[in-house]
């Protein structure tokens, strides 16, 4: 199989058209049908949830393409190392223990969630996250992946326990929350935050990671830092995701597959693919977004819905297309 | 060919490896004295499992030795900042992991920006593409590396490993999957490699090929035992009988060359 990338100008020319676009639609869309609103509602709705949607795309799409690398895991997404359970129990317990009408409580929930998990990540795996320049002992990466998975399946045991006892009421509010929402999406700014913070940390080294996803004892040799680049990296995958989970709930899909879109379109080192990873999970989301704001309108989907029914056709397509 | 920095000696003193580099673990070798100086190919050979990757997983100071110590130009080993010790010596592992589409050439490039930060992306694609060249990888240069077969994969490792530019080259079973043309290339480009100064430590399991291949030879035994010396010294019937435990015999056709067969018949 062939691989050639295409131009950088051709894919920047693109990114400088599709994100303008994918925008000004989120910004037309609405629930009583399209048009410019007026200045109140785009201030204070519109403009916050586009931009809360990008955000929340990048993060989880910045987040999934530096799990994948440093795990060296075509199946890393963001939501594997458990940060995204973690912040669910925060979230939910936020909404079933706090009183009724009490602002930013999941917010602040699932950010508690998130962090708790996160520092139990590191705490558990962080010898593994520098492990495997050994030839003889077992992958690093795989226990890290695999501490992962087990906080996420205690942190699950709890979000099913939760469900069990809330009331109908609460129910719904928790059902929503669980499948990704961005209506309740108070905040726009701390996923664009943690988005950058999580490319500052990584991308002026980001080369680098592509050495260490061809094995660290090999990357080791080329004279990089491997156990602190991948501490960085997941660190850095542990914000974005924290704070997107936060701002929107568990979406899911979006963090798995942009990186993997913008690979097939040829943009393979680290050092583009995770700013145009970030770019094309957030058009994503816009635009997923924008279709689960009119499609049943005036009622509304939760977007991770539409990014899964939206994604997965069009991920299929690209794959099958490539490989033929 | 790019120029090689100034070549070190690499010294070896009294040193000791077990399986792993675990104190507990089996007994690979003891009191390995040598040194590998500039110009010379060192072949490895020894049963299977008797530490050969390991030995050169422990040059590359991946590994801390058990006992004794590694030293590069008089300094230990683990003295030398990472980034200086990727500009002297080059590690070709026997595996690699290719968990991502990526081309042959972009493969190669990692090597050359490790060492060579101050190259531009041009230059560094043509430097990657014209080490493909030399080991008739041309054609393969914009294909994904996870669609090559075993020897296409393996001359691709190779390049990499000589475009990093660094003087001592350690090759784990580079002739692995190699054919038999390939393998005479190998040889030319690692001749041409010990003109230019520059220095190979090479695993290898066929004699022919270790003969061809060296200068100098290390032979482990398997049982922690070694010898070391000029490989026709080293390279010899009993000897070499007795680390692979069945018969070998040696024929000189001149100076030069010497031929190596297993007798089989002799078994019984």
């Amino acid at each position: 199989m062939t691989l050639r990338p295409p131009p950088l100008t051709l894919a920047l020319l693109l990114a400088a058209i599709g994100v303008p676009v994918a925008l000004l639609l989120g910004l037309l869309a609405g629930s009583s049908g399209w048009g410019w609103p007026q200045g109140e509602i785009l201030w204070l709705i519109r403009i916050p949830r586009v931009l809360a949607a990008f955000g929340t795309g990048s993060a989880l799409a910045l987040a999934g393409a530096l799990i994948q690398l440093v795990t060296r895991n075509p199946l890393g997404d963001p939501h594997i190392l458990g940060i995204t359970s973690g912040a669910s129990v925060g979230a939910l317990l936020a909404l079933l223990i706090a009183p009724v009408g009490s602002l930013f409580m999941p917010e602040l929930g699932a950010t508690l969630g998130a962090l708790g998990a996160m520092s139990l990540v590191f705490a558990l795996a962080w010898r593994s996250m520098g492990r495997g320049l050994a030839p003889s002992a077992q992958p690093g990466t795989v226990i890290v992946l695999l501490v992962g998975v087990m906080i996420g399946a205690a942190c699950g045991a709890a979000v099913s326990f939760m469900l069990a006892i809330a009331s109908d009421t609460q129910l719904h509010s928790l059902v929503f929350w669980l499948l990704g929402d961005l209506n309740g999406a108070s905040l726009w700014w701390p996923a664009w935050l943690a988005t950058t913070l999580a490319l500052l940390l990584t991308w002026p080294r980001a080369h680098e990671l592509d050495w260490l996803a061809r094995g660290d004892a090999w990357a080791w040799t080329l004279g990089v830092p491997v156990a602190h680049r991948r501490r960085l990296a997941i660190l850095a995958a542990c914000l974005a995701t924290g704070a997107a989970v936060a701002t929107a709930g568990s979406i899911g899909f979006v963090g798995l597959v942009a990186p993997h879109i913008v690979r097939l379109t040829g943009l393979r080192s680290a050092r583009v693919l995770l700013p145009f990873s970030a770019l094309f999970g957030g058009v994503f989301l816009v635009l997923a977004d924008t279709v689960a704001r009119t499609l049943v309108a005036p009622a509304q989907l939760p977007v991770g819905v539409v990014s899964a029914a939206v994604g997965v056709p069009l991920f299929l397509m690209l794959l099958l297309r490539r490989r033929a | 060919m790019m120029n090689l920095p100034t070549a070190l000696s690499l010294h070896l003193d009294k040193l000791a490896l077990r399986a792993g580099g675990r104190a507990d673990g089996r007994l690979l070798c003891r009191d390995l004295d040598l040194t590998v100086r500039a110009g010379e190919r060192w072949v490895v050979l020894g049963p299977n499992g008797a530490g050969k990757s390991t030995l050169l997983v422990a040059i590359a100071g991946l590994l801390e030795p058990n006992a004794g110590s590694i030293r590069l130009e008089n300094r230990p080993l683990h003295d030398w900042p990472a980034e200086t010790l990727a500009r002297q010596r080059a590690w070709c592992p026997q595996f690699w992991l290719d968990p991502f589409p990526v081309s042959a050439w972009e493969t190669v490039a990692c090597a050359l920006l490790a060492t060579h930060p101050e190259l531009d992306s041009d230059a560094v694609q043509g430097l990657a593409r014209s080490w493909l060249q030399r080991f008739d990888a041309a054609a393969l240069a914009d294909t994904d590396v996870r669609s090559l077969s075993g020897g296409e994969r393996q001359r691709v490792a190779l390049a990499t490993a000589f475009a990093q530019g660094a003087p001592l080259l350690l090759l784990d079973e580079p002739t692995a999957h190699l054919d038999w043309s390939h393998q005479a290339l190998l040889q030319e480009l690692l001749r041409e490699w010990s003109t230019q100064q520059g220095a190979a430590i090479i695993v290898v399991h066929d004699l022919n090929l270790a003969w061809s291949l060296s200068t100098h030879a290390l032979l482990l035994d398997g049982q922690g035992g070694a010898s070391w010396g000029r490989r026709e010294d080293i390279l010899q019937a009993e000897a070499l009988s007795t680390a692979f435990g069945i018969p070998v015999s040696a024929q000189n056709e001149d100076t030069e060359r010497r031929w190596f067969r297993v007798e089989l018949e002799k078994r019984k």
